[in-house]
């Protein structure tokens, strides 16, 4: 009965945007939907449920703070704190530790270059050059404003609301504060990498499809034995697939895809899990080997591919502008959007991090980490975003990274798929 | 993941060219430097020797020490005069030793 009053709406769907040729005899149409749609388990997560945060990573709570599912940070404030009203003077010496301390959301330096400060050690050029912020006539109040909100000057700010957000207390803001003052001169570089507007873009120029340059090149062959293994049931992926290499050409060029049955855009690898339960009973949840080595052959079975998502179809127009609208969310702890970093801010240097474009993030993965010894699917690489700025992600299954997945691949239209990637 | 080794060398050469030989061998290399979360020291394990040798005759051979990262990777390069079989042997430090061969061609 279920699956009756499904292709019922699928008929209605196709109505809607005007396919008249599918519909034209109602008994054919059936049938030929029902041959083409790919069966999927469409009950439960495609994850490990309830989602627990990978061991290695920082397990901090940001609860407090917005999610892309969630709305929880504090408000922005309208109006500039008073100074009187804190009260405190600032002890410099301190602030020059508080400025080059990693530990407290990174450090002013991996935006700023700030002089002496850090020992001039690869600063970032996210934000303005401070070295010479002691002779710029600055009020304390406007200094420790812009460092307990900036918001309150600066609405679209990509700067962190430190204060606001609880990273710094108002003793260590005046101690920065205070510290800000002294700085008066050029930022001592020690060598041209260290000054961010010198040091050169970063270049990939390993060959990522050498299985001896990129050991992400071994999901390939591993995913071809488990092409064949049986299940307990008796079936493998070969048991309907048997010409991968020809069915699979282009496919994966054109995911992630909305999927009706399920209402959310779904990707390469939660296709492979709800796909392989329904079908062989394999069980290969998202983020589990299994799952990544089979993303990594399926791409891989489309490299040189262009990218082409489905951008026409309403419920795909209506996916990407969610996506595109969660990606100006303002996220975490940091209290930074995916835009800013990679809009507002591209092409810059955070510590000794190049911020990328969104073109070009989306066509290697799933991607080889060398510094990680580990295949990284996108999703993962999502969730790290979010951690890595201080916001809790989300599990990899969840609809809304379906829907940014699906504006990212749309603004990388074109790219042509070589996976696995390698990267740091 | 598949935990064999990796070649890259031609099938086919002319007599007398000096080939160029990539081998990878998966490992974690682990130095015993490390500490794990407890406080206590993880245990060496390293590929230790890696030989290569030619019809029975020795090609290249290295001892590799713990600074070594994880899936070490050597290329080096021969010179063939005859058809033969390489073989390949990486040494763990718990005394596995594992092998491969490729055969090449020299016309």
């Amino acid at each position: 009965m279920r699956r009756a009053g499904m292709l019922a709406g699928a008929a209605a769907v196709l109505i809607a945007a005007g396919t008249f040729a599918m519909i034209a005899v109602d008994s054919d149409a059936n049938a030929q939907s029902k041959k083409r749609e790919a069966p999927l388990e469409l009950a439960g997560s495609a994850a490990a449920s309830p989602w627990k945060r990978y061991a290695n990573w920082p397990q901090r709570d940001y609860s407090k703070f917005n999610t892309l599912a969630n709305l929880a940070s504090p408000p922005a404030p309208k109006e500039p704190r008073k100074l009187a009203g804190i009260g405190t003077t600032g002890n410099a010496a301190n602030g020059a530790k508080l400025v080059a301390d990693r530990t407290r959301g990174g450090s002013c330096l991996a935006c700023h270059v700030m002089g002496s400060a850090g020992n001039a050690d690869l600063p970032g050029n996210v934000g303005p050059d401070l070295s010479w912020i002691g002779d710029a006539g600055r009020e304390d109040e406007y200094l420790f404003n812009y460092i307990n909100d900036p918001r309150v000057y600066n609405p679209e700010t990509v700067m962190p609301p430190w204060g606001s957000h609880g990273l710094f207390n108002d003793q260590e803001i005046s101690d920065m504060v205070a510290f800000l003052k002294t700085l008066k001169s050029a930022a001592p570089f020690k060598t041209e990498l260290d000054d961010p507007n010198k040091r050169p873009a970063p270049v990939e120029k390993r060959d990522n499809l050498d299985s001896i340059e990129n050991p992400g090149m071994w999901a390939v062959d591993k995913a071809q034995e488990l092409w064949k293994e049986k299940t307990s049931a008796g079936f493998s992926c070969n048991t309907c697939h048997n010409d991968p290499k020809e069915a699979f050409k282009t496919w994966a060029a054109g995911m992630p895809k909305w999927e009706p049955r399920l209402k959310k855009v779904l990707g390469v690898e939660e296709f492979v899990t709800r796909h392989a339960k329904a079908t062989t009973g394999a069980v290969w949840l998202m983020e589990t080997d299994e799952n990544r080595v089979m993303s990594v052959y399926l791409h891989f079975l489309a490299n040189g591919a262009p990218i082409k998502v489905d951008t026409e179809s309403s419920e795909s127009k209506a996916a990407i502008a969610r996506g595109k609208e969660l990606s100006s969310r303002k996220l975490g702890e940091l209290n930074f959007a995916c835009t800013d970093c990679h809009g507002k801010v591209a092409n810059r240097w955070i510590r000794g991090q190049w911020l990328g474009e969104p073109k070009g993030q989306y066509d290697h993965f799933p991607t080889w980490r060398t510094s990680l010894l580990a295949i990284w699917d996108i999703r993962q690489r999502f969730q790290w975003c979010q951690v890595n700025i201080r916001a809790d992600e989300l599990p990899p299954d969840a609809k809304e990274y379906g829907d940014l997945e699906l504006y990212l691949a749309s603004q990388n239209e074109g790219q042509k798929l070589s996976v696995p990637g390698i990267r740091h | 993941m598949a935990e064999k080794p990796r070649l890259k060398l031609p099938k086919e050469a002319k007599k007398g060219d000096v080939i160029e030989i990539k081998t990878l061998m998966p490992h974690v290399m682990e130095s015993g430097q490390r500490k794990d979360k407890d406080g206590k020291a993880v245990p060496r394990k390293i590929i230790n020797k890696f030989a290569c040798e030619f019809n029975g005759k020795p090609v290249f051979t290295a001892n590799l020490e713990p600074a070594i990262a994880a899936n070490p990777y050597l290329q080096f390069s021969a010179k063939v005069e005859e058809s033969g079989t390489f073989k390949f042997t990486w040494t763990d430090d718990d005394g596995s030793v594992i092998t491969a061969e490729e055969k090449i061609t020299v016309s």
